[in-house]
């Protein structure tokens, strides 16, 4: 059993005479980047918005480019997940060229992806969720964070969290060419051969990666579900559920697949609402536009846009690993399908059948997928004719393709349309976060209006309608990265007209 | 000595990429003992790569409150220590990196973090191209890491 000291959950609220909250992720763009939460007059929450900075003008900056060079210049997109961008726009130019790739390009592309789940996925639960759940929503702003985690489980913990994400690092250098910034993806293959030594050096790296995702699921068990006060949380449906449609990859099994396959989506029951292929998704998605924000709101087409609502009637989907955990009917590893049926039986026990609405289940859908990452690298690594010289594939002339992976946030779209010189023409992409931004909307709107009562606040209770939307693990200033606009949180409290009675920072 | 340049930030997302800029002059002059690494944001990946080296110079984009754009600003590991504790949506920052380091693995850490910070005027347009005052601050940000890895020639 890993125990840690006592976590702090609660903390003392006082009575707020504000009208407006602000919760803002600091970024160089004034005025971009926060959550503002309006009060009535009782001090109950009105209304609620996530708005979220976007860059301007990259379709513009891609249209005239050779297509070859949008596998490279789309991953400088987002410094976050640039191997998802990498290789969902790698697969687009395989839809572009018409070009199958050989097995083992395959298996490669496959390799690669797996150990950009498995350092993700470690990074956003350990250093991300982590805080929450081991030091508690309430503890102190400048305890709760990596550091504090640390403190809390221990040095030599902590040094595995590290070693292992950088496992994950490794294995993307080996195949991708580079760490980050990956060069290895080409329409119909990729551009390297692995040699006996690198594939015998992953597979090490990854058995050693098996064993700490089995670490990471006890942990999950031993700290969080063991904890009342933690299952409390999760099982809150006043904060934390909302009845959606789930979007998200499957293989011919209906088993989840992070790389590759038709993409699902089920209805709140769990029935399959359409299963479709990349080349489908305009006929399944369309963008609603709020006034208020730069960013998009995907929302299924046949279902329409109802405004942030949920329910069979309102087209919002979620996407991510809620999402996949509610389309899939399991993994295809022995150790992820052991945990989801635990998840599954968990759950049932506690009178939930079908999808799991429960928001705060993304944490635990995210560490089923990190033990299912680290088993399918070791399956891949494992695989001897991973060396093999067959690494391209025959291709044709340009035209229209679309590419999709599962990012570790969720579903990623890439589209493009080339001229018969292999010119882009037209670009279009849905990421991650955006398909998930009128879920994660509506999610703060609950959590606020669900805890923020009577004007009653405090800095743990903004914390917790923060977790509301830190559980979709939202990455949303693809590419800026300067040094004052490191990510970091701050909530203010207002008054109707504006004044400000409260700021609480974390920064 | 063994020294790491960094340089942090988005090649295409104008004076975003100023640190790469940066890094890519410094690694074609081909500097004996240093290695320039190009890296697109702060957090863990950038204490994977300092570790082991005796020092670490980060170069980045910055914006101050009425900051004029092309200004260097030369800032230390404890410049950050306000910024090391926060929680946040999607990744660590530098500061809180580098802690983390410092708490766990001590003896792989530099023993000196210098920040060459240069003041950005757009952080939003999708481009290639610095703005001009940003521009004519690269030779001096490049000689300025060569001046403190030891390495100039005057």
């Amino acid at each position: 059993m890993i125990t840690v000291a006592g976590p702090i959950i609660n903390d003392t609220t006082v009575k707020t005479k504000e009208r407006k909250i602000s919760i803002d992720p600091i970024t160089r763009l004034e005025g971009h980047g926060k959550i503002e939460i309006f009060l009535n007059d009782a001090g109950d929450v009105a209304d609620a918005y996530l708005q979220v900075p976007e860059l301007r003008g990259f379709e513009r900056f891609c249209i005239g480019r050779h297509v070859m060079e949008l596998p490279v210049l789309t991953n400088r997109l987002c410094g976050v997940c640039p191997a998802a961008h990498h290789l969902a726009s790698t697969k687009a130019l395989d839809a572009v060229f018409n070009a199958e790739p050989p097995p083992t390009a395959k298996k490669l592309r496959e390799l690669f992806y797996m150990g950009q789940y498995t350092h993700s996925h470690i990074a956003h639960f350990y250093a991300l969720a982590a805080p929450d759940f081991v030091l508690g929503p309430s503890a102190p702003a400048n305890k709760r964070n990596v550091l504090g985690v640390v403190d809390a489980v221990g040095v030599p913990i902590g040094a595995e969290v590290i070693k292992h994400r950088s496992y994950g690092q490794k294995v993307q250098e080996i195949v991708g060419g580079r760490a980050t910034h990956p060069v290895f993806g080409l329409p119909g293959g990729v551009s390297k051969q692995i040699s006996e030594e690198e594939r015998a050096q992953m597979e090490e790296m990854a058995k050693s990666c098996v064993e700490f995702g089995k670490f990471t699921v006890k942990l999950f068990h031993d700290v969080v579900l063991a904890n009342k006060d933690y299952l409390g949380l999760i099982l809150n449906q006043d904060a934390y559920y909302l009845e959606t449609y789930y979007m998200g990859m499957v293989d011919k099994n209906n088993k989840s697949n992070f790389y590759d396959g038709d993409i699902r989506v089920v209805d709140q029951t769990g029935k399959e609402f359409v299963r479709f292929k990349p080349s489908q998704y305009l006929d399944i998605i369309s963008e609603h536009v709020e006034p208020w924000t730069y960013m998009k709101m995907p929302f299924l087409k046949k279902v329409g846009w109802k405004g942030f609502v949920t329910g069979p009637s309102s087209g919002i989907y979620r996407v991510g690993p809620l999402g996949r955990i509610n389309v899939c009917t399991g993994y295809t590893t022995p150790l992820a399908q052991a945990e989801y049926d635990a998840f599954k039986k968990t759950m049932k026990d506690l009178g939930v059948t079908g999808p799991v609405h429960h928001t705060l289940a993304f944490h635990w859908a995210r560490v089923i997928e990190l033990q299912h990452a680290a088993e399918r690298m070791l399956e891949l690594a494992s695989d001897k004719t991973i060396t093999s010289a067959d690494i391209r594939g025959k291709f044709n002339p340009p035209k229209e393709g679309v590419g999709i992976v599962e990012a570790p946030r969720g579903t990623l779209i890439h589209h493009y349309a080339s001229d018969k010189d292999g010119i882009c023409t037209k670009i279009n992409m849905i990421v991650a976060t955006t398909n998930n931004y009128a879920a994660i909307n509506t999610s703060v709107k609950q959590a606020a209006k669900a805890l923020i009562k009577g004007g009653m606040v405090s800095p743990g209770l903004l914390n917790k309608v923060e977790m509301a939307f830190r559980c979709y693990d939202p990455c949303n200033s693809c590419g800026t990265h300067a040094l004052n606009g490191g990510p970091a949180l701050e909530v203010t409290v207002k008054r109707k007209d504006g004044s400000v009675v409260e700021k609480q920072r974390n920064f | 000595m063994r020294a790491i340049v960094l340089g942090v930030g988005n090649p295409i997302l104008s004076d975003d990429g100023v640190g790469i800029h940066v890094a890519r002059e410094l690694g074609a002059k081909g500097l004996p003992g240093v290695t320039v690494e190009e890296l697109p944001a702060g957090g863990l990946e950038l204490l994977d790569l300092v570790l082991d080296h005796d020092i670490a110079v980060i170069v980045d984009a910055i914006q101050t409150t009425g900051g004029t754009p092309g200004h260097i600003h030369e800032l230390e590991e404890k410049d950050f220590e306000r910024a090391v504790h926060g929680s946040s949506p999607h990744g660590i920052n530098i500061a809180t990196a580098l802690a983390l380091g410092r708490r766990i693995v001590p003896e792989r850490m530099p023993h000196t973090v210098k920040y060459i910070a240069i003041e950005a005027a757009d952080l939003v347009n999708v481009g290639e191209k610095l703005t001009p005052q940003v521009q004519e601050a690269l030779p001096r940000a490049v000689a300025l890491v060569e001046a403190i890895l030891g390495l100039s020639r005057s």
